[in-house]
């Protein structure tokens, strides 16, 4: 319980740190179980409201400032996430969720606009920008993937006039995310991934872990009691890294086994022998180093951050105290160790490498990792391809607490669900889960289904969801190349509404994305139509033709050049060729 | 399969050969075969109508119907009238423009005068196109309702839009006289004349005349320059009767040209700060761009719209394709190679992407290089700025005397930066060098434009030309031959702008037709059939066309044999 609080402290630390300064990173690393690493880049930069109405840019990127102003998005949050969060396992998400976002693309945004109408065409304005910016399909968020929320997301920032505000929400539940989308997210920071805390990060390695969110949020901020604005772009990355995968060198990345004399193994097994081994388990921390893990070195601090106080504190790894780290660099480490020796943090100097080095250690304790507030998994059930239906399970572990949930659902058109057929049960109680309902049914080919419904759980209590759905039958050019794979659904959005979230960002959970089998037609179909119609009007034309235009003779009156066929005809002509031959 | 029916074939040849010898014989005797009854005229005829109307109905009807009905459509353009435009038939531009003479002397008198002058101007212009046409402008003190109706047809207002110049005679006791001068901000030539000086009716020549004549072809001499250059490049209808500029004037111009910006409403220009470390990573552009453009801007306000945006970029890194900067012991400095300065900018690396929205970006990027490669020069002529052609400009800021490169970079470190600046934004506008005025070089740049835009709108309409002509399987929609009729209007109405002398009108016209004729040509949906061949369609509907094909040649050729064997 010790350890857990002083978790919540290293949060509440780090959500603390407020930037002074124009520009701000830090790199969090934890130590997972089952030998993973949780790297949590935080990039933040800041930009006066005056200078980025006079588009004069500084830390703030231009070629996405020029798209903000374009599109008069006033708050905008952007996610590419890839892999699953095993909450089980590694407890609760980083930044409480508030930077993740669902498997593929996730974008919201509040646009400024007098009507509806208006706020859609900048909304696409703003997607087809952002998908030349990111090397993305964003452009193909349209009118059946956007979703207006009406409960499940709240600003960050400060709005002077909220009510010309407009929510939109798209997801691309199919979207492969890759290094041509981390690229362009490096390009938009001021040091580049030339140096600083960013000089760690490659594709190779981001988009190899089991679970990683890149996430662009930008926000007005206004200082309380002042009239001068800013505006705040947050840059994120979250990754968890197998450290075993991680280790693999660059020349030899195929895991290959060990020789069997390298390996270790547990001899207190019966069937240990020459030929036989069950690997050791030493219950120890594994080694690892920074430039092992991540590929390439840190290049030392970038140094348009803060270089006094928390500011400075560029690297910071939370590991039990009696964890042994060595820094290995040319230039000057200052250490500070916070949060109960718990956090240790890195001032970084400038233009020189440096590397942490962990050595293999058998550790007494470990650190308490918070369970999180809520835990959710959705599935599609049934057979067939016409019908099925959706189950999610959401639980509250808290024996304690009740919370307070807004699930949020954004269907595709050719998913029609059911509502009659909802059903919200509670394990522990027979009283209704469910507060509010927002639902907006899909219309064909124009809008998607969007429901929203605020729940109660109970302590200990789990909660399931189901509803029935029909499948449409898409027209022919509606499918995609590959329509046999199926159809991606948009993972559920959970934001959690109490307990309270301590910071701006809230508390969110997203299930992970679902694939539904839609049926396929046989692709070679109207070619097959086109032959098979000409055929049947060839055999009527010929019949019609012959019975037309033959003369109908008895058959030995049939001439024998007929009779003969081309039978007779080949004969003939083998007969003439051999007398013309013979006879000369 | 093959080797046996072949011995086969050879095998049954013998018996064959005595049932064909057999066969011959039987059959020169009528009695072992039966033979069909003759057929009868009648059924005959039916025979050869109903084959002969099967053939009528496939080729007029089914045929027609078939290629109908999997034809692309293809809307009708005025390809003659698009040839002749992109050949110069249709439109001559000429530049008549009317320069308003204010003179303080009795109305017979300027009259002379402005005669006199004119036939001096006629005698030393030799681009006919380009004509100056003196008028007398109704200078505020004489102007009253009797003389309006005198001066008629001559008579003209010198603040009117449509004037190119008004010169204002000024009598004067002292000085040399005749002398002139250009004011810079208007469009009006001061002339001091001595009053003596006034031709007398009966007088054929006068120095005044004569000065005024010059001083005006002197004025529009870079203009006239410009026009034939254009006219010459564009046409070939026009080349023979133009007479040839010297090669050098002619590669000047040519230079000129190819680095002048397409014409648009708006441009952004970009100003952007490049270091290849971390410092300077803030600039006082604010108050820069303030002192140092926007006079310049404002002055270019009448043709374009410009927007401006600044950004600080750091850790901007050279492309690995060009040579790194080298040190020269001798001179000290660090040297870029010429041939790498079209390399310098890293297109991979560096964000410059163009601004959203209409109209072109213009960049200008300053580079500020690092502490341990200052200075840094070009090697060829230890020059630190470059004009990048239809694009933008390039300074190199070398920071001298300051101990360690400063973090953020003031106005005055700015100025030699902003100067550079503005003079590549002028070249890039295609401005004139002369005549000092600048109503009047903005003015010139208003004709050269709506011209160039005439002759770049007429050759496009030709292209498309030639595309709807050569290739036949795209599709054509309707909105390219609007576009296309819109396009020539818009040309018409421009060209009849010119003839008239209004130029702010000839050049909203030519810049529609442009837009018109772009449009028509880049209409997307064209070019998606390219891909889509006619033996595409063959090869779709052979499963009918084969089998309803073969019995109908075949019985069409069994009946023409027939026929010929009876004829």
């Amino acid at each position: 319980m010790l350890s857990s609080l002083f978790f919540l402290l290293v949060n509440a630390w780090l959500v603390g740190a407020a930037a002074s300064a124009d520009y701000h990173e830090r790199l969090l690393l934890r130590p997972l179980p089952q030998d993973t690493l949780l790297a949590s880049f935080n990039f933040r930069s800041n930009e006066s409201a005056a200078a980025f109405e006079q588009q004069n840019f500084g830390y703030f990127p231009r070629s996405f400032g020029q798209i903000l102003q374009h599109a008069h998005a006033k708050e905008l949050h952007l996610r590419f996430s890839v892999g699953r969060w095993d909450a089980e396992n590694w407890g609760q998400r980083p930044w409480s969720g508030g930077r993740e976002g669902g498997t593929g693309v996730e974008l919201w945004a509040w646009l400024e606009a007098d009507t509806e109408d208006e706020a859609f065409a900048r909304w696409l304005k703003l997607t087809n920008a952002l998908s030349g910016l990111f090397c993305a399909s964003i452009n193909f968020i349209d009118a059946t993937k956007t979703i207006r929320p009406v409960m499940a997301f709240a600003p960050e920032g400060q709005h002077s006039n909220a009510s010309r505000l407009h929510l939109l929400h798209g997801t691309l539940p199919h979207e492969v995310v890759c290094t041509e989308n981390l690229t362009p997210f490096l390009k938009l920071l001021p040091c580049k991934g030339k140096a600083g805390i960013s000089s760690l990060l490659s594709g190779h390695k981001l988009f190899d872990a089991s679970f990683q969110t890149m996430a662009i949020d930008v926000r007005p901020t206004c200082e309380e009691g002042s009239a001068t604005c800013a505006l705040e772009m947050e840059q994120t990355v979250d990754m968890v890294l197998d450290l075993a995968r991680a280790k693999r060198p660059k020349d030899d990345p195929i895991p290959r086994p060990l020789p069997i004399d390298q390996l270790e193994c547990d001899t207190s097994k019966p069937y240990n022998a020459h030929d036989s081994c069950y690997p050791l388990n030493k219950g120890t921390q594994p080694a690892w180093t920074l430039e092992e893990v991540f590929g390439r070195p840190l290049k030392g601090a970038c140094p348009l951050t803060g270089q006094t106080g928390d500011e400075a504190d560029n690297l910071c790894i939370n590991i039990p105290p009696e964890r042994t780290v060595e820094v290995k660099t040319s230039g000057e480490v200052s250490e500070s160790r916070l949060v109960a020796d718990t956090l240790r943090c890195y001032k970084l100097p400038t233009g020189a490498d440096v590397d942490l080095v962990l050595p293999e250690q058998k550790m007494a304790t470990d650190l308490v990792r918070p369970k999180p507030g809520v835990f959710a998994a959705r599935s599609i059930n049934g057979h067939g391809q016409e019908r099925g239906s959706i189950q999610a399970v959401i639980s509250n572990p808290s024996t304690t607490e009740a919370v307070e949930i807004v699930y949020l659902e954004s269907l595709p058109w050719f998913m029609k669900p059911y509502l009659h057929t909802l059903r919200a049960r509670l394990d522990t109680t027979a009283e209704s889960p469910i507060k509010e309902t927002y639902y907006s049914p899909a219309v064909d080919r124009k809008r998607g289904t969007h429901l929203e419904l605020r729940l109660r759980i109970p302590p200990a209590s789990t909660l399931t969801l189901t509803y029935d759905f029909d499948k449409a039958i898409l027209r022919y050019t509606e499918y995609p190349p590959d329509a046999n794979r199926g159809f991606d659904v948009a993972p559920a959005v959970i934001r959690v509404l109490s307990p309270q979230a301590r910071d701006h960002r809230g508390i969110y959970v997203r299930t992970t994305s679902l694939l539904l089998p839609l049926p396929t037609p046989d692709f070679s179909m109207p070619y097959n139509v086109i032959i098979l119609t000409s055929t049947v009007m060839a055999l009527g034309f010929g019949n019609i033709f012959n019975l037309l235009v033959r003369r109908f003779v008895a058959v030995d009156e049939v001439p024998i050049t007929a009779a003969g066929g081309i039978k007779g005809r080949v004969l003939d002509k083998a007969y003439r060729l051999k007398a013309l031959v013979l006879g000369g | 399969m093959a080797a046996p029916t072949g011995t086969d074939a050879s095998l049954a040849a013998k018996p064959d050969e005595t049932s064909s010898q057999s066969t011959t014989s039987p059959n020169s005797s009528p009695s072992a075969r039966k033979l069909p009854p003759p057929e009868s005229r009648e059924s005959l005829l039916l025979r050869r109508l109903s084959i002969l109307s099967f053939w009528v109905l496939v080729l007029f009807v089914g045929l027609p119907i078939w290629l109908k009905t999997t034809a692309i459509y293809r809307a009708e353009l005025p390809l003659q009238e698009m040839t002749d435009w992109a050949e110069g038939k249709v439109c001559k531009p000429v530049f008549p423009l009317r320069i308003a003479v204010e003179a303080p002397v009795s109305i017979p008198d300027a009259h002379h005068l402005l005669r006199t002058t004119q036939h001096a101007l006629d005698d030393i212009n030799d681009f006919s196109a380009h004509h100056l046409r003196l008028m007398l402008a109704d200078s505020p003190l004489q102007s009253n309702a009797s003389q309006q109706v005198i001066t008629d047809g001559t008579g003209i207002m010198s603040n009117d839009r449509d004037v190119a110049l008004a010169i204002r005679l000024i009598p004067v006791e002292t000085g040399t006289t005749p002398r002139s001068h250009l004011q810079p901000y208007t469009p009006m030539l001061d002339v001091y004349y001595s009053p003596n000086q006034i031709p007398s009716q009966s007088s054929t020549g006068s120095t005044l005349a004569t000065f005024l004549a010059q001083e005006l072809h002197n004025i529009f001499a870079e203009e006239q320059a410009q026009l034939v250059h254009l006219l010459s490049a564009s046409s070939g209808a026009h080349a023979a009767k133009i007479k040839a500029l010297s090669p050098e004037t002619s590669a000047e111009l040519q230079r000129q040209s190819t680095r002048v910006l397409k014409y648009a409403p708006t441009y952004h220009l970009t100003f952007s700060l490049f270091t290849p470390s971390y410092a300077p990573s803030a600039w006082d552009i604010e108050t820069a761009l303030q002192s140092y453009m926007s006079p310049l801007l404002d002055a270019f306000s009448a043709i374009s719209n410009f927007t401006v945006d600044t950004q600080v970029q750091l850790y901007a890194t050279f492309a690995p394709s060009i040579h790194q900067p080298e040190y020269d012991e001798e001179k000290k400095t660090w040297i870029l190679h010429k041939e790498d300065l079209s390399g310098f900018v890293n297109a991979a690396e560096w964000p410059l992407s163009p601004s959203i929205g209409e109209g072109p970006t213009v960049n200008f990027i300053l580079y500020v290089p690092d502490r341990t490669q200052s200075p840094l020069l070009i090697k060829e002529n230890a020059g630190n700025s470059w004009l990048i052609p239809q694009w933008g400009g390039v300074h190199i800021l070398n920071l001298q005397g300051e101990p360690d490169t400063p973090s953020a970079l003031t106005a005055d470190m700015l100025a030699p930066a902003m100067h550079t600046f503005s003079n590549q934004l002028i070249s890039l506008f295609g401005l004139p060098q002369s005549p000092a005025s600048l109503p009047l070089r903005l003015s010139t740049l208003e004709r050269v434009r709506a011209a160039s835009l005439i002759f770049s709108a007429s050759s496009t309409l030709g292209a498309l030309a030639q595309v709807y002509q050569k290739l036949p399987s795209i599709p054509v929609p309707d909105n390219v031959a609007q576009s296309t009729h819109r396009t020539i209007a818009h040309l018409q109405q421009a060209c009849d702008f010119l003839r008239d002398g209004r130029f702010p009108s000839a050049l909203e016209h030519a810049r529609s037709a442009e837009v018109e004729a772009e449009k028509a040509f880049f209409e997307r949906s064209m070019v998606g059939q390219v891909y889509f061949p006619d033996e595409h369609k063959v090869a779709v509907y052979l499963p009918l066309l084969g089998p309803i094909a073969v019995p109908l040649i075949m019985a069409a050729l069994k009946e023409l044999k027939s026929v010929f064997k009876r004829g």
